[in-house]
């Protein structure tokens, strides 16, 4: 999507020469961290709230020497911890495409469900209904 | 006026249909919990909700786009290294080309 050719994860990859993900300095695993999130982005409009605390329970992330790279294209970084080191990113020309470091399942409760996943399934439902009456208009025009 | 009214409103609570990419292992904590905050962020929404889990060696054998189609969105879930990273990889490809609502986490 950005160009890159050969991008490899360190993880199934360890020694590819283009790690575009790669080992974290400090494992996330078990860690809980505060996120900035960028204004106008599902992650805000979901949150409701500049910064937010979230669970990680991971050890790798995009290798801080393609930080820059990453705003080349449509993805768009909407989430980094205190450091800068991107923690949500989103495409900016898609309905709804977000993708998180941590987990926002192991947050969710009956009484709390997560934010970012009620957007997601609002999302899914006007997905769902659009494509339902593009679906009626296509019947009607066969007719 | 008010027969669309009502149309819309039973429309929006048919059944989602939400398809998760990954390869599930009832002993993992985090694939019960995807099930599970699916089921409590429906509840809000006061609708229904059908999860299903999508093996990655089944997106790598050319058919993806006939499994991918029938769900409303797509959850690339915890868990890898994945059995198929290309499965897995055509899958989220597809929802970022077609325009399938989609999270990774």
């Amino acid at each position: 999507m950005l160009g890159i050719q050969g991008a490899e994860h360190e993880e199934s990859s360890p020694t590819a020469p283009t790690l575009l993900i790669s080992k974290l300095s400090c494992s996330l695993a078990g860690k809980t961290q505060s996120i900035r999130v960028v204004t106008d982005s599902h992650a805000h409009r979901a949150y409701g709230q500049k910064e937010v605390i979230e669970q990680f329970y991971c050890n790798y992330g995009l290798n801080p020497a393609f930080r820059n790279d990453i705003n080349k294209g449509q993805l768009k970084v909407t989430g980094a911890d205190l450091d800068g080191e991107v923690r949500i990113v989103e495409l900016s020309d898609h309905p709804f495409y977000v993708a998180t470091l941590f987990l926002p399942q192991v947050s969710s409760t009956p009484g709390s469900p997560h934010p970012i996943l009620v957007a997601y399934l609002k999302a899914a439902r006007s997905f769902q209904v659009s494509r339902k009456s593009n679906e009626t208009r296509g019947t009607v025009c066969k007719i | 006026m008010m027969f669309n009214r009502i149309e819309e409103e039973s429309e929006m609570n048919q059944q989602l249909k939400v398809g998760i990419i990954g390869d599930y292992d009832p002993n993992l904590r985090f694939h019960i919990a995807t099930n599970e905050s699916l089921n409590h962020a429906a509840a809000a929404l006061s609708g229904s909700l059908e999860a299903s889990w999508l093996p990655t060696e089944s997106l790598a054998d050319g058919s993806i786009e006939t499994i991918l189609r029938p769900f409303d969105a797509l959850w690339c879930g915890p868990g890898s290294p994945y059995k198929s990273m290309d499965g897995a990889l055509q899958a989220i490809r597809f929802a970022r080309e077609q325009g399938w609502p989609f999270i990774g986490t």
